[in-house]
């Protein structure tokens, strides 16, 4: 299946619902955790799923083992989110995430589950309030444990062959915690966001 | 024809039948609803919890975290979520397996749902709590199997310690992390001296019980942090992270010493085994973990040719 780019119009249009969709977020956040959250400004392209595991490697950096916990989300738009954890700042997180001091394996995966929950469920409302669209997710769950970084992502396994990868950065101030945010849609998805881009082009 | 049936009623029985837990916070966290499920397990009828505080009426709950989560849900309008792999049950209710249960309490999955007006106002949480005590049970059991099945396809059937397949993942594997993160990492390659030997004057059961007993010794010898296995028929391998040479020298010249001290008896008959031993440590020059095999195989080799029962440590040829 071939993919119809993005136009320039489009492309501008969904980085502008992702601007303010960002700062929605990041307003979000800083209510849940009482901290500020910096979010980069997202990045928009579309992707070979052949060369989905080396993007993934370029974005958050080579020779490093990392979490990932993934959360699939339905309904007008459709696709999964894949919320990638480097080793640092988890304590940081379990103090604001309100756990107590001692966690455990179990304790620090939950931890992990109920971030992700947050920064996608942030993010994709964002999204979708300014777009006017309706979304729904699953349990978000656990993809890999303090795993080299290469080893995350296996495009092998995966049905499509292009993607619109969605990229954004997470940093907490003051504080060693960093994720990395990607919001993966496969190409049916495509079409259902560029419907939505289109109608919300024609609202404004 | 049938009736048109006036939804209202009809969703509220469902609501409240349902084999599911359900109920509902305010913004205060008051309760206000409370369905069956929840009054069969937790005890407590809905007179008795409507209206007070979620956390006054259940004072066991882990309240700093789930007040962080209800809070998110009001913020961001999004669901939450809590699965029993990580956190097995909210409230602490009995399950209907007493008898082949096998876990002390009820399996919980939980969704928070964002109770959402006509206006996208959040006023109210729902909470959904499913019972997944089966399923857990299940996935504990699938989970033992494939423990057991994994332990056993890694194991050798003789002796007990890693196989060769096994060892050669793990050495792949801190390969690999030598290669990332720096560090480094050794090999102890061990041969059995003239076991053909043995199996031709003893028999083969002796033979047998030799590599076992020295399976056994050898287990005994490394540090809990190496990576034990038989490699080939009376060829053992030594997996030693984060070691230097000098460390896997003494840890081999041990081993060998606890090998030659004492006879292996077979139906009371001594017999006696020595070992040759190669060493071998990562270099930024070896491009794969089968060079670093290669290594302690080529000193191994030298200790066989210098007379047996002896440790030689890798050195590159001409040097």
């Amino acid at each position: 299946m071939t993919i119809k780019p993005l136009t320039a119009d489009q492309k501008d249009a969904l980085q502008e619902v992702l601007n303010i969709a960002m700062g929605q977020a990041g307003d979000s956040l800083a209510r849940i955790l009482d901290a500020f959250v910096a979010l980069s400004v997202p990045r928009i392209r579309i992707v070979e799923v052949a060369n989905l595991g080396k993007t993934v490697v370029e974005m958050v950096g080579e020779n490093i083992d990392v979490s990932a916990v993934r959360q699939a989300f339905y309904d007008d738009l459709r696709g999964e989110a894949i919320v990638i954890f480097g080793q640092a700042g988890c304590r940081d997180l379990a103090d604001l995430m309100g756990y107590d001091t001692d966690i455990d394996a179990d304790a620090e995966h939950e931890l992990l589950l109920d971030v992700t929950n947050v920064l996608v469920g942030a993010i994709l409302n964002g999204i979708t309030e300014t777009l006017g669209t309706e979304l729904s997710f699953t349990a978000p769950s656990i993809m890999a444990e303090r795993r080299p970084i290469d080893t995350i992502i296996t495009p092998e396994n995966l049905p499509w062959t292009h993607a619109l990868l969605l990229e954004v950065n997470y940093s907490l101030e003051n504080r060693a915690f960093k994720s990395h945010l990607l919001l993966l849609m496969a190409e049916d998805a495509i079409e259902s966001l560029r419907k939505a881009v289109n109608d919300f082009m024609e609202s404004i | 024809m049938a009736q048109p049936l006036d939804r209202a009623p009809l969703l509220n029985f469902i609501v409240d039948r349902l084999n599911v837990g359900v109920f509902v916070i305010n913004k205060n966290h008051e309760i206000v609803l409370w369905n069956h499920f929840m009054q069969v397990h937790s005890n407590r009828k809905p007179e008795e919890v409507l209206g007070k505080n979620l956390f006054d009426a259940f004072p066991e709950l882990p309240r700093t975290w789930l007040e962080k989560k209800i809070q998110s849900v009001f913020i961001l309008k999004n669901f939450a979520f809590t699965s029993w792999e990580q956190r097995p049950f909210l409230f602490n209710f009995r399950h209907n397996r007493p008898v082949t249960g096998g876990v002390d309490s009820m399996r919980q999955d939980c969704t928070l749902i964002p109770v959402k007006e006509e206006d996208g106002a959040v006023n109210n949480v729902c909470i959904t709590l499913l019972d997944v005590t089966d399923t857990s049970i299940y996935q504990n059991m699938m989970k033992d199997a494939m423990r057991r099945l994994d332990e056993a396809s890694n194991r050798d059937g003789l002796t007990g310690i890693y196989n060769r397949r096994y060892l050669e993942q793990a050495l792949s594997r801190e390969f690999g992390r030598v290669k990332r993160y720096d560090g480094t990492l050794s090999l102890i390659m061990i041969d059995l001296d003239h076991f053909k030997r043995v199996n031709d004057q003893k028999g083969h059961l002796a033979g047998d019980e030799v590599i076992r007993r020295a399976a056994e010794t050898l287990n005994h010898g490394v540090r809990d942090t190496d990576t034990l296995g038989r490699y080939g028929g009376e060829e053992f391998v030594v997996l030693l992270p984060q070691t230097k040479i000098d460390g896997a020298l003494i840890l081999a010249e041990r081993l060998r010493g606890l090998i030659a001290a004492e006879p292996i008896m077979y139906n009371d008959d001594p017999i006696a085994v020595t070992i040759s031993v190669g060493v071998a440590e990562m270099n930024a020059d070896i491009a794969s973990h089968e060079q670093l095999l290669q290594h302690a195989d080529e000193a191994l080799y030298e200790s066989k040719k210098n007379g047996r029962n002896r440790v030689t440590s890798y050195r590159p040829i001409g040097s």
